[in-house]
Protein backbone atom coordinates (compact mmCIF):
# COMPACT_ATOMS: atom_id res chain seq x y z
CA UNK A 1 0.00 0.00 0.00
CA UNK A 2 2.97 2.36 -0.33
CA UNK A 3 3.75 4.77 -3.33
CA UNK A 4 4.42 4.31 -6.32
CA UNK A 5 7.48 5.43 -8.28
CA UNK A 6 7.73 9.05 -9.32
CA UNK A 7 6.65 9.75 -12.81
CA UNK A 8 4.07 7.21 -12.50
CA UNK A 9 0.12 8.02 -11.89
CA UNK A 10 -2.31 5.35 -11.19
CA UNK A 11 -1.10 1.71 -11.83
CA UNK A 12 -3.48 -1.01 -13.36
CA UNK A 13 -3.26 -3.33 -10.16
CA UNK A 14 -4.20 0.09 -8.05
CA UNK A 15 -7.42 1.05 -10.48
CA UNK A 16 -8.37 -2.98 -10.23
CA UNK A 17 -7.93 -3.09 -6.42
CA UNK A 18 -9.87 0.77 -6.32
CA UNK A 19 -12.25 -0.93 -8.20
CA UNK A 20 -12.79 -4.13 -6.55
CA UNK A 21 -12.95 -2.27 -3.39
CA UNK A 22 -15.47 0.27 -4.17
CA UNK A 23 -17.89 -2.56 -5.62
CA UNK A 24 -17.46 -4.29 -2.24
CA UNK A 25 -18.28 -1.28 -0.29
CA UNK A 26 -21.34 -0.52 -2.71
CA UNK A 27 -22.95 -3.97 -2.17
CA UNK A 28 -21.82 -4.61 1.45
CA UNK A 29 -23.07 -0.67 2.66
CA UNK A 30 -26.26 -0.43 0.27
CA UNK A 31 -24.53 2.71 -1.12
CA UNK A 32 -26.15 3.32 -4.22
CA UNK A 33 -24.74 5.18 -7.25
CA UNK A 34 -26.29 6.50 -10.27
CA UNK A 35 -23.84 5.68 -13.12
CA UNK A 36 -25.96 2.40 -14.27
CA UNK A 37 -27.04 2.98 -17.95
CA UNK A 38 -30.04 1.83 -19.71
CA UNK A 39 -31.89 1.54 -22.68
CA UNK A 40 -35.23 1.21 -24.30
CA UNK A 41 -37.67 -1.43 -24.40
CA UNK A 42 -37.88 -2.56 -28.05
CA UNK A 43 -40.95 -5.19 -27.97
CA UNK A 44 -42.04 -8.23 -26.65
CA UNK A 45 -41.94 -11.54 -28.29
CA UNK A 46 -43.35 -15.02 -26.69
CA UNK A 47 -43.73 -12.67 -23.28
CA UNK A 48 -40.11 -12.25 -23.47
CA UNK A 49 -38.97 -8.48 -22.85
CA UNK A 50 -36.01 -7.48 -24.98
CA UNK A 51 -33.91 -4.72 -23.42
CA UNK A 52 -31.18 -2.63 -25.28
CA UNK A 53 -28.30 -2.32 -23.01
CA UNK A 54 -24.90 -1.15 -22.64
CA UNK A 55 -23.73 -3.46 -20.61
CA UNK A 56 -21.11 -1.77 -18.51
CA UNK A 57 -23.19 -2.11 -15.25
CA UNK A 58 -25.84 -3.97 -14.37
CA UNK A 59 -27.75 -3.82 -10.34
CA UNK A 60 -30.78 -5.94 -9.65
CA UNK A 61 -32.90 -3.43 -7.70
CA UNK A 62 -36.06 -4.73 -5.26
CA UNK A 63 -38.90 -2.72 -4.67
CA UNK A 64 -41.55 -2.78 -2.21
CA UNK A 65 -44.34 -0.94 -4.32
CA UNK A 66 -42.28 2.45 -5.13
CA UNK A 67 -39.79 2.31 -2.55
CA UNK A 68 -36.33 0.97 -3.46
CA UNK A 69 -35.25 -1.70 -0.57
CA UNK A 70 -32.48 -2.88 -2.06
CA UNK A 71 -30.01 -2.82 -5.09
CA UNK A 72 -27.03 -5.24 -5.77
CA UNK A 73 -24.99 -5.52 -8.75
CA UNK A 74 -24.58 -8.52 -11.45
CA UNK A 75 -21.61 -11.08 -10.31
CA UNK A 76 -18.69 -9.98 -12.36
CA UNK A 77 -18.62 -13.09 -14.05
CA UNK A 78 -21.84 -13.00 -15.51
CA UNK A 79 -21.64 -9.04 -16.26
CA UNK A 80 -18.14 -10.79 -18.27
CA UNK A 81 -20.55 -13.11 -20.28
CA UNK A 82 -23.22 -10.45 -20.90
CA UNK A 83 -20.44 -8.19 -22.34
CA UNK A 84 -18.60 -10.52 -24.77
CA UNK A 85 -21.83 -12.78 -25.94
CA UNK A 86 -24.39 -11.15 -28.31
CA UNK A 87 -26.69 -14.23 -27.44
CA UNK A 88 -26.25 -14.17 -24.12
CA UNK A 89 -29.48 -13.77 -22.01
CA UNK A 90 -30.22 -13.10 -18.52
CA UNK A 91 -33.32 -15.36 -16.89
CA UNK A 92 -34.86 -13.75 -14.27
CA UNK A 93 -36.82 -16.43 -11.53
CA UNK A 94 -38.10 -16.13 -8.53
CA UNK A 95 -37.82 -18.97 -6.05
CA UNK A 96 -38.89 -19.34 -2.37
CA UNK A 97 -37.74 -22.25 -0.19
CA UNK A 98 -36.27 -23.91 -2.81
CA UNK A 99 -39.20 -23.84 -5.42
CA UNK A 100 -40.16 -22.59 -8.21
CA UNK A 101 -43.08 -19.24 -7.75
CA UNK A 102 -42.34 -17.49 -11.25
CA UNK A 103 -40.01 -17.41 -13.67
CA UNK A 104 -39.87 -13.63 -15.09
CA UNK A 105 -38.61 -14.16 -18.14
CA UNK A 106 -35.11 -13.63 -20.20
CA UNK A 107 -33.56 -10.12 -20.67
CA UNK A 108 -31.27 -10.32 -24.27
CA UNK A 109 -28.10 -8.77 -24.00
CA UNK A 110 -28.39 -6.88 -27.72
CA UNK A 111 -26.31 -4.45 -28.10
CA UNK B 1 -24.65 -7.81 2.99
CA UNK B 2 -21.69 -7.39 5.27
CA UNK B 3 -18.82 -4.91 5.24
CA UNK B 4 -15.65 -5.13 6.60
CA UNK B 5 -15.75 -3.91 10.25
CA UNK B 6 -18.85 -6.61 10.83
CA UNK B 7 -16.92 -9.22 9.43
CA UNK B 8 -13.84 -8.37 11.73
CA UNK B 9 -16.55 -8.14 15.32
CA UNK B 10 -18.19 -11.90 14.33
CA UNK B 11 -14.55 -13.16 13.26
CA UNK B 12 -13.71 -11.80 17.08
CA UNK B 13 -16.71 -13.84 18.66
CA UNK B 14 -16.11 -16.54 16.59
CA UNK B 15 -11.84 -16.51 17.73
CA UNK B 16 -11.13 -16.59 14.68
CA UNK B 17 -9.39 -13.81 12.05
CA UNK B 18 -10.71 -11.97 8.91
CA UNK B 19 -8.86 -13.69 6.50
CA UNK B 20 -10.52 -17.24 7.94
CA UNK B 21 -13.78 -15.68 8.35
CA UNK B 22 -14.35 -14.44 4.83
CA UNK B 23 -12.86 -18.43 3.96
CA UNK B 24 -15.81 -20.05 5.77
CA UNK B 25 -18.58 -17.87 6.20
CA UNK B 26 -18.40 -15.06 3.44
CA UNK B 27 -19.45 -15.64 -0.16
CA UNK B 28 -20.40 -13.37 -2.85
CA UNK B 29 -16.80 -11.84 -3.14
CA UNK B 30 -17.09 -11.29 0.73
CA UNK B 31 -19.73 -9.09 0.63
CA UNK B 32 -22.44 -11.43 1.74
CA UNK B 33 -22.92 -14.06 4.75
CA UNK B 34 -23.14 -17.57 3.28
CA UNK B 35 -26.45 -19.39 3.83
CA UNK B 36 -27.50 -23.18 3.92
CA UNK B 37 -29.38 -25.31 1.11
CA UNK B 38 -32.72 -23.83 2.72
CA UNK B 39 -31.90 -20.08 2.29
CA UNK B 40 -31.16 -19.82 6.36
CA UNK B 41 -28.09 -17.84 7.44
CA UNK B 42 -24.85 -20.10 8.30
CA UNK B 43 -25.23 -18.60 11.76
CA UNK B 44 -28.80 -19.30 12.83
CA UNK B 45 -29.15 -22.41 14.78
CA UNK B 46 -32.01 -23.61 16.56
CA UNK B 47 -30.58 -21.93 19.69
CA UNK B 48 -30.11 -18.46 17.93
CA UNK B 49 -27.79 -16.77 16.04
CA UNK B 50 -24.13 -18.29 17.11
CA UNK B 51 -22.51 -14.07 16.33
CA UNK B 52 -25.27 -12.21 17.73
CA UNK B 53 -23.44 -9.81 20.21
CA UNK B 54 -21.28 -8.97 16.76
CA UNK B 55 -24.42 -9.26 14.26
CA UNK B 56 -24.15 -6.50 11.14
CA UNK B 57 -25.96 -3.75 10.94
CA UNK B 58 -28.74 -5.17 8.06
CA UNK B 59 -29.71 -7.83 11.01
CA UNK B 60 -30.16 -5.10 13.48
CA UNK B 61 -32.36 -3.03 11.86
CA UNK B 62 -34.73 -5.81 10.57
CA UNK B 63 -37.37 -5.00 9.45
CA UNK B 64 -35.97 -0.99 8.48
CA UNK B 65 -33.60 -1.53 5.60
CA UNK B 66 -31.35 1.26 4.64
CA UNK B 67 -29.76 2.46 1.58
CA UNK B 68 -27.51 5.89 0.86
CA UNK B 69 -27.32 7.52 -2.37
CA UNK B 70 -24.35 8.92 -3.69
CA UNK B 71 -24.78 12.28 -1.46
CA UNK B 72 -24.94 10.43 1.56
CA UNK B 73 -28.10 10.56 2.03
CA UNK B 74 -29.82 7.68 4.02
CA UNK B 75 -33.09 6.64 3.77
CA UNK B 76 -35.59 4.35 5.95
CA UNK B 77 -38.01 1.76 4.69
CA UNK B 78 -39.82 -1.04 6.14
CA UNK B 79 -39.35 -4.64 4.74
CA UNK B 80 -42.35 -6.64 3.99
CA UNK B 81 -43.59 -8.76 6.23
CA UNK B 82 -41.52 -12.36 6.00
CA UNK B 83 -43.99 -15.26 6.41
CA UNK B 84 -40.68 -17.64 8.11
CA UNK B 85 -39.36 -15.14 10.20
CA UNK B 86 -41.23 -15.05 13.96
CA UNK B 87 -39.96 -11.91 14.84
CA UNK B 88 -42.38 -9.71 16.19
CA UNK B 89 -43.03 -6.57 14.39
CA UNK B 90 -45.55 -3.40 15.01
CA UNK B 91 -46.00 0.18 13.83
CA UNK B 92 -45.14 1.67 16.99
CA UNK B 93 -42.72 4.37 17.54
CA UNK B 94 -40.38 6.07 15.62
CA UNK B 95 -37.82 4.50 13.07
CA UNK B 96 -35.37 6.98 15.74
CA UNK B 97 -36.12 4.78 18.56
CA UNK B 98 -35.99 1.62 17.28
CA UNK B 99 -32.69 2.13 16.30
CA UNK B 100 -31.81 2.96 19.46
CA UNK B 101 -33.25 0.01 20.58
CA UNK B 102 -30.77 -2.00 18.71
CA UNK B 103 -27.97 -0.53 19.65
CA UNK B 104 -26.85 0.73 15.49
CA UNK B 105 -25.37 4.02 16.79
CA UNK B 106 -21.68 2.79 16.47
CA UNK B 107 -22.17 0.73 13.13
CA UNK B 108 -24.30 3.65 11.32
CA UNK B 109 -21.55 5.45 12.50
CA UNK B 110 -19.02 3.23 10.79
CA UNK B 111 -21.08 3.13 8.05
CA UNK B 112 -21.61 6.69 7.12
CA UNK B 113 -17.11 6.87 7.90
CA UNK B 114 -17.26 3.60 5.29
CA UNK B 115 -19.33 5.59 2.63
CA UNK B 116 -16.62 8.63 2.88
CA UNK B 117 -14.08 6.80 1.50
CA UNK B 118 -16.21 5.11 -0.84
CA UNK B 119 -17.57 8.36 -2.43
CA UNK B 120 -13.81 9.01 -2.79
CA UNK B 121 -13.40 5.98 -4.98
CA UNK B 122 -15.90 7.15 -6.85
CA UNK B 123 -14.65 10.59 -7.41
CA UNK B 124 -11.19 8.40 -8.30
CA UNK B 125 -12.56 6.20 -10.39
CA UNK B 126 -14.35 8.63 -12.41
CA UNK B 127 -11.67 11.17 -12.72
CA UNK B 128 -9.59 7.68 -14.06
CA UNK B 129 -12.19 7.02 -16.63
CA UNK B 130 -12.54 10.44 -17.44
CA UNK B 131 -8.63 11.00 -18.39
CA UNK B 132 -7.57 7.77 -18.72
CA UNK B 133 -4.73 8.82 -15.70
CA UNK B 134 -3.26 4.68 -15.60
CA UNK B 135 -0.43 3.66 -16.11
CA UNK B 136 -0.85 0.63 -18.71
CA UNK B 137 2.64 -0.31 -18.61
CA UNK B 138 3.09 -3.34 -16.06
CA UNK B 139 4.11 -6.22 -17.64
CA UNK B 140 2.57 -8.22 -15.04
CA UNK B 141 -0.55 -6.62 -14.60
CA UNK B 142 -2.97 -10.56 -14.88
CA UNK B 143 -1.01 -11.79 -12.00
CA UNK B 144 -1.42 -8.39 -10.18
CA UNK B 145 -4.89 -8.01 -11.51
CA UNK B 146 -5.13 -11.63 -9.45
CA UNK B 147 -3.35 -10.30 -6.39
CA UNK B 148 -5.25 -6.93 -6.21
CA UNK B 149 -8.81 -8.32 -6.26
CA UNK B 150 -8.27 -11.05 -3.51
CA UNK B 151 -6.71 -10.16 -0.24
CA UNK B 152 -6.92 -13.81 0.10
CA UNK B 153 -5.32 -15.09 -3.23
CA UNK B 154 -3.06 -17.59 -1.97
CA UNK B 155 -5.49 -19.56 -0.14
CA UNK B 156 -6.95 -21.18 -2.55
CA UNK B 157 -10.33 -19.91 -2.45
CA UNK B 158 -13.33 -20.54 -4.87
CA UNK B 159 -12.99 -17.17 -6.96
CA UNK B 160 -16.67 -16.55 -5.86
CA UNK B 161 -15.76 -16.56 -2.28
CA UNK B 162 -12.55 -14.51 -2.64
CA UNK B 163 -13.22 -10.72 -1.50
CA UNK B 164 -13.36 -8.31 -4.04
CA UNK B 165 -10.45 -6.27 -2.65
CA UNK B 166 -8.19 -6.62 0.21
CA UNK B 167 -9.53 -4.06 2.06
CA UNK B 168 -12.39 -6.48 3.15
CA UNK B 169 -9.77 -8.66 5.22
CA UNK B 170 -8.85 -6.08 8.01
CA UNK B 171 -6.14 -8.47 9.64
CA UNK B 172 -4.60 -9.16 6.79
CA UNK B 173 -4.77 -5.14 5.26
CA UNK B 174 -3.78 -4.31 8.80
CA UNK B 175 -0.96 -6.48 9.59
CA UNK B 176 0.73 -5.31 6.21
CA UNK B 177 0.15 -1.34 7.17
CA UNK B 178 1.42 -2.07 10.64
CA UNK B 179 4.36 -3.76 9.48
CA UNK B 180 5.30 -0.75 6.84
CA UNK B 181 4.08 2.05 9.63
CA UNK B 182 6.39 0.04 12.39
CA UNK B 183 3.07 0.19 14.60
CA UNK B 184 1.25 -1.97 17.09
CA UNK B 185 -2.05 -3.85 15.69
CA UNK B 186 -5.00 -2.75 17.99
CA UNK B 187 -6.98 -5.01 19.71
CA UNK B 188 -9.71 -3.69 20.21
CA UNK B 189 -12.60 -3.80 17.87
CA UNK B 190 -13.20 0.12 17.58
CA UNK B 191 -9.77 0.78 17.54
CA UNK B 192 -8.97 -1.92 14.94
CA UNK B 193 -11.69 -0.44 12.71
CA UNK B 194 -10.20 3.63 13.13
CA UNK B 195 -7.35 2.14 12.14
CA UNK B 196 -8.87 0.45 8.93
CA UNK B 197 -10.46 3.87 8.15
CA UNK B 198 -7.04 5.65 8.44
CA UNK B 199 -5.56 3.07 6.28
CA UNK B 200 -7.92 3.36 3.69
CA UNK B 201 -7.89 7.19 3.73
CA UNK B 202 -3.91 7.34 3.61
CA UNK B 203 -3.88 5.22 0.46
CA UNK B 204 -6.29 7.44 -1.12
CA UNK B 205 -4.87 10.53 -0.01
CA UNK B 206 -2.06 8.99 -1.87
CA UNK B 207 -4.08 8.50 -4.95
CA UNK B 208 -5.53 11.44 -4.95
CA UNK B 209 -2.69 13.41 -4.48
CA UNK B 210 -0.68 11.83 -7.69
CA UNK B 211 -3.92 12.76 -9.75
CA UNK B 212 -4.18 16.32 -8.49
CA UNK B 213 -6.83 15.53 -6.36
CA UNK B 214 -5.59 16.49 -3.20
CA UNK B 215 -6.17 20.58 -3.14
CA UNK B 216 -9.49 20.30 -4.91
CA UNK B 217 -11.10 19.90 -1.14
CA UNK B 218 -12.24 16.66 -2.83
CA UNK B 219 -12.08 14.90 0.94
CA UNK B 220 -14.85 15.89 3.03
CA UNK B 221 -13.48 13.42 5.67
CA UNK B 222 -12.06 13.84 8.88
CA UNK B 223 -10.89 10.69 10.25
CA UNK B 224 -8.73 10.28 13.02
Amino acid sequence: MGKQDEGKTVTRREVLKLAGTAAAFCTSFGFLHGSQTGGSIRGKSKGISELQLKWRQAEIKWYSGDVLLHSGEFPSKVLKHLQSDEMATVEIKWFRAGKLQQNLGKIAANR
Amino acid sequence: MVGPHEILGMARVLGIGTTEFLALYSDNGGVTLRSEEDGRCVFVTPSGCRVHPQRPLVCRLYPLGRSTDERGEERFVVFPAQSECEAEAGRDGTVGSFLESQGVGPYLGWSRRYGELYRRMIGLLDRLDAEGEHDTSEADAPAEAAQAGSGSGGSGQEPDRAPLSPWQDIDASLNEYCAAKGIAIPTEIDDTIALHLRAMEEWLDDMESRLGLAETGSNPSSLT
